[in-house]
This record gives C-alpha cells, structure tokens and sequence, in this order.
C-alpha cells in the first residue's frame, strides 16, 4: 500500500516537473503557428512568421553573427583552455600553481555582469591609450566571448588530462618520437573528444550569451540575443516564436544525433570486444 | 649442435653489453637507487626481483631515460646513455600497461617507431610482417587494440618495443596484467621470441616464479641497493643474506651461535633445538658468533620415529596443514615455541576411507634435515 503510494506520488512528482520544465517550450512553439500578429491569441493555423523571419533581415544578419562569434570564440576558447589545461596537469608543482588553477576557473563562478562591465572598461581605456580597438564590435565579443568560454574548456579538458595514462606517452618518446611529435600525434588525438565538448560547449555558451555580449558589442554587431531582447521590449512578435522553434528543433535534432552516434560506437565497440574474446 | 650453441652462449656472456656504474637516483633525499653497480651481458635476460618500492621501476625508468641520474653512468656497449632523452637511446621498453596506442591499429602502432628510423614504405612494410609474424599476430594487424584480449595486447606490445631492434630491451613487470594460467604460458613463449631474437633483455617484477621461470639472471634488490646477483638455482640454494634468503621462496630461520668451527664442519647452537646444528662445511667465523641457519621448507623431512643421526633433529607437534595437492605445507611448533615450516611431496595418493597411518594435526613428529641442506648466514 505504501509502496503504491510511494510510487503514485513520485509519478506526480515526474509529471508536474516535466510540466514545468517543457510545457513554456511547447506553447512557445504551438503560437509560431499562429495565423494573429497577436501571440496569445489564437486566430488560426498558418506558417507565415517562417516566412516573415527569413525576410527579416536584421534578425537574420543577427543569426549569421552569432554563429559566426560563437564559431571563432569558440575555437580559440579551444586552444587557449587546452593550453591552460596542460600547464595545470602537467607542469608538476609550480610557484603559484594553486591560484593560477582557481583564477583560470573563476570566470565559471563571476557574476556576467561583472565580467561584461571590467571587459568593457578594459576596451575603452585600451583604445584610448594604444587605440585599438578603434570600436567595439565582433572583435570585442569575440575577445570577450572567448575569456569567460576557455575558462569551461581547460575545465572540461583539464579532467580528461587527468585520467590520461601517462604511459602512453612515454611509450611513443620511446619509440623516437619527439615532445611535440608525441603531442601532436599521441596526446592530441587522445584527447580529442574532450576537446570537442569543449568547443560544443563553448559554441553554445557564445551562441547563448546576452549580457557579456551587450557590454562589448557596438553599432552594428547585434548577435541573436540582443535582437530577441530588444524586440521582445517592444512586444513579442510572432516571429520570434517562429525563431525559437526553429532553434529549438537545432539543438534537439543535434542532441539526437550525438545520441544516436555514440550509442552505435559504443554497441560496435562491445560487439568488437565480444568477438576478441570468443576468438 | 647443442655443444655449439652452449659454446657460442658462453662466449656471449663475456661481452657486457651494459655498464651501470655507480649509479644514484635521489627523490627529495630519499635515495631511491643508492650506488649501483651491474653488468648485463649479451644476450641475456636479467631479471631486477624486488618488493615495490624497492627501486627496481625507478632503475628502469633510468636506463630508458624517463629519469636523470643524480650520480653515476650508464653505458651502452661502451658509450654513455647520460643526457640522451628516450627518443634518442636505442633502447625500447615494454610497458606494464602495455601502453597500445588506442587509436591506432596494431599495424600503425608498430610503424610509429619505425616511422622515425627514415626507412621506405616497403621496407616499414616488411619490418610490421616480419615481427608480427613473430608474436603469431600477422591475422589481427588491422585490428584496434580494444579489440584484443590481454595477451594479444601483449604480443602486439612486445612486437612494437622489438620492431626497432633495440640493443637494450626492457620489459616493466611483463605479466602484470595477465590472470594466472595465462601468465605461465606467455613467461615461456616470450622467453622463446626473445631468444629467437636475442636480444639483451632487462626486466622487473615482483614475482619471484616469474623471474626465475624467464630471467637467466637474477638481481635482488631491496631499499635502492641490489643484494644478490647470481643464476635463479644460485639465489634460491645459497643466498648470501638473510634479506634474499627470505625474499626468496619461504625458509626457517634459526639464530645461533657457532660452537664447532673445522675445515670440514662446524656447529651452531641453537636455543631453539635440543642437539646443535651440524653443517658440513667450515664457517669462517669466531667462536660465539651470533650466526643464522636458513633451512628451505622442502629440505625438511618429517617423520613418526625418532632419527637415527646425533644432530639436525628437532621434536614438534603438528599444528596446522595446508593441503595444496602436489604437496602440504606442515605449520610445526617446537617445544620452544618456534615455528617451522616443512613442505611434503604428497608422493602417495590419498584416498578417503584409507586406514594407513597418515600425519594429523596435534601429532607429535620429529624434524630432521640433512647436514648440506642448509644455508648459515651471519645474523
């Protein structure tokens, strides 16, 4: 009896919690199919915001420069937190090496707007001093963008550098190769699929980031949030529904594949296991 | 042909291939190899045999080059090994991980080393066929190291660290991720590849069975230093401490003092047993001389009756028996309380159901020992 209960409850529980999480999404994405300029109300089944939105094309140049930052961000995010992540696994004790690993993490825990505020007094004064940068623009976000997005890389890489056997490496000077050649050849490839969550997360983080990117940016580098922002103050439009389904049909259909790949790896991976053995 | 090939080992053996000389290693003032000194000779299997923690890795770790000396040299047939990095020695090493590189084939991480050696595709080629052939792994050379079972991985690792011909290899605690059964069987088949080859081989481990079943000599080392160097019959029958004489196999010891010193025998008396300890060879020594007596369990006889001969006996009450088929360890207490351990061929079969008079616990026997079965060493 308890147990029926126990179990009607978490049931509950579930449900109300997929509710809460899901149920903004779906009704975000039922009124992009509104025929009404007004989004709460409906007037019809019609897909003309689709078509609205790709004629906007202040919100499309948004969409091109926001991929276009959170891509190079992103890769630069990649290198930088990879080299941080090296020098913090690797490099033994060093003098300062606790406050380097806990500074090199901070930006995961600074309040954006701090971030976004001392990014853009950094600017201002440097263009006032060497000036450059003559304006903000995507340079700045893109700075500004890969600092707080390196710090969630040589995080994320950082831990794969620490379960890595070591002995590999040494295996490969053994066998002739140089400290860059193990690097490139042993090291890297190891670790590259730690290196691309980093940059996933990091594309996403760039793609996502409205303040830093408000702070930084200038006339003429709007990036997709800012758009959104902006043009909710002046009353939802049905086209940004339309956007936000588009978006959130992106990310699940990337999400699934991933899914969807690394299952099949991992299944031809123990099948492959199975057949050693039985060999 | 058996007497050539003896004649052309024995040659070999004169022409050390690797010098240790002096050879130190500090970690933070803890001497973890404290003041080497070793010959390897051509051809050989050395085993390095010790505890962990003893410094064998970490002198391994110095031939390879993953460690700088602190002091001392190493020389390879006569040059210096001091400041070249690993990639540099030609030396290879096969590592207790096995250390594959997991995203390449089998073939590819044969080629890594051979990449560096500017040689031709054709002649790279040949080099993976001719070594995999060797391990008998030619079938599974597109296969990814996952895909391998923890022997195969070893051959493959064993063919990669042989595919550059080193002069030096060097194998880090060989069968360390094998289960048992597998363990025996690979000891004999590389032992076999690696003369095949002959190449000279340095190897550590901490299993004794392992390093006597391979190695053709034998280096005991304990706290950084290396106690006994000597042919695995020689560091099991005449160890020439107490350190190794326990390290190896298991012993009794009995601590005495010497009573009798003549060129053809000599005595020690031993609080622990009612008649002296008489061994049939002289003790350089001084009378009263604290002395130890090591006597290996399987040199122990056990009998119901007393013996005939004046000295080696003792009484004893059986305490405990392990029975692991070939033959039973028996735990025996001395009336002094010591505590001997005598190991028994089970020659006979047993049966269940037998009335034969047959050895039990709590049953008094005697203990005897011949006067050649056993080792004196200084306490």
């Amino acid at each position: 009896m308890t147990n029926a209960g126990i179990g009607r409850w978490s049931w509950m529980a579930l449900v109300s919690g997929f509710i809460f999480l899901y149920v903004p999404i779906f009704i975000l994405m039922f009124y992009s199919f509104n025929e009404s300029r007004l989004v709460t109300v409906w007037a019809g089944f019609s897909i003309k915001w689709y078509g609205e939105l790709f004629r906007d094309e202040q919100m499309m140049s948004a969409v091109w420069m926001s991929l276009k930052i959170a891509f190079l961000s992103a890769s630069m995010a990649v290198v930088l937190g990879t080299m941080a992540a090296i020098a913090m696994v690797r490099f033994g004790r060093f003098r300062g090496k606790t406050m380097f690993t806990g500074m090199i993490t901070a930006p995961l825990v600074m309040p954006e707007v701090i971030t976004g505020l001392s990014l853009l007094l950094l600017f201002v004064t440097l263009s006032q001093a060497l000036g450059w940068p003559a304006e903000r623009g995507s340079v700045t976000i893109w700075i500004a963008h890969t600092t707080f997005c390196m710090a969630y890389v040589a995080v994320v890489v950082s831990s794969r550098l620490r379960e890595f056997d070591r002995s590999l490496e040494e295996a490969a000077m053994d066998l002739g190769a140089s400290r860059l050649g193990v690097f490139f050849r042993i090291t890297l490839p190891i670790v590259a699929p730690a290196l691309l969550a980093g940059w996933l997360l990091a594309f996403t983080l760039s793609l996502d980031d409205l303040v830093i990117a408000s702070f930084v940016s200038g006339p003429g580098s709007t990036t997709l949030p800012m758009v959104v922002f902006s043009s909710v103050r002046l009353g939802v439009s049905p086209k940004i529904n339309a956007l936000a389904t588009l978006l959130v049909l992106a990310v699940s259909m990337a999400t699934f594949i991933a899914w969807w790949y690394m299952r099949r790896q991992e299944l031809i991976r123990q099948k492959e296991i199975q057949s050693a053995f039985n060999k | 042909m058996a007497t050539e090939q003896s004649n052309s080992q024995i040659e070999n053996k004169k022409l050390v291939q690797l010098e240790i000389k002096k050879l130190e290693k500090d970690f933070d003032g803890f001497k973890a190899v404290n003041n080497i000194s070793l010959d390897i000779y051509q051809g050989e299997i050395f085993a390095l045999l010790g505890a962990s923690g003893c410094g064998k890795s970490t002198l391994l770790r110095l031939l390879a080059g993953f460690e700088m000396p602190t002091a001392g040299d190493i020389l390879l047939n006569g040059q210096s090994l001091i400041g070249l990095s690993p990639h540099e020695r030609p030396i290879n090493m096969m590592f207790q991980s096995y250390a594959l590189f997991p995203h390449m084939t089998v073939e590819q991480n044969i080629a890594f080393g051979l990449r560096y050696e500017h040689l031709s595709k054709v002649e790279i080629t040949r080099k993976i066929d001719e070594v995999l052939n060797l391990v008998q792994m030619a079938q599974y050379a597109k296969r990814k190291p996952h895909q391998l079972s923890g022997g195969q991985q070893q051959r493959v690792a064993l063919a990669r660290s042989l595919a550059k011909e080193p002069k030096l290899l060097l194998l880090d605690e060989p069968m360390g991720a094998l289960d048992k059964k597998l363990r025996t069987q690979m000891q004999l088949e590389i032992v076999d590849i690696l003369e095949s080859v002959e190449v000279t081989c340095v190897m550590v481990t901490h299993d004794q069975e392992e390093a006597m079943t391979m190695a053709s000599r034998v280096g005991i080392m304990d706290a950084g230093v290396i106690r006994q160097i000597g042919q695995p019959i020689e560091v099991y029958e005449q160890p020439n401490c107490r350190m190794t004489a326990e390290f190896i196999g298991s012993v009794n010891i009995f601590e005495g003092t010497l009573s009798v010193d003549e060129p053809d025998h000599a005595q020690i008396n031993c609080p622990d047993l009612p008649v002296p300890i008489h061994v049939a060879h002289g003790v350089v020594g001084s009378f009263g001389m604290q002395l130890a007596f090591a006597l290996r369990p399987e040199k122990v006889r056990v009998d119901m009756e007393k013996p005939a001969n004046a000295h080696n006996f003792a009484r004893g009450v059986i305490e405990d028996i392990a029975y692991l088929g070939s033959h039973s360890i028996y735990h025996l207490r001395l009336p002094s309380g010591k505590k001997v351990l005598a190991s028994v061929a089970n020659s006979d079969r047993l049966v269940t159901g037998d009335d034969a008079p047959r050895l039990t616990w709590n049953d008094e026997v005697y203990l005897s020992w011949s006067e050649k079965s056993g080792v004196v060493l200084s306490a």
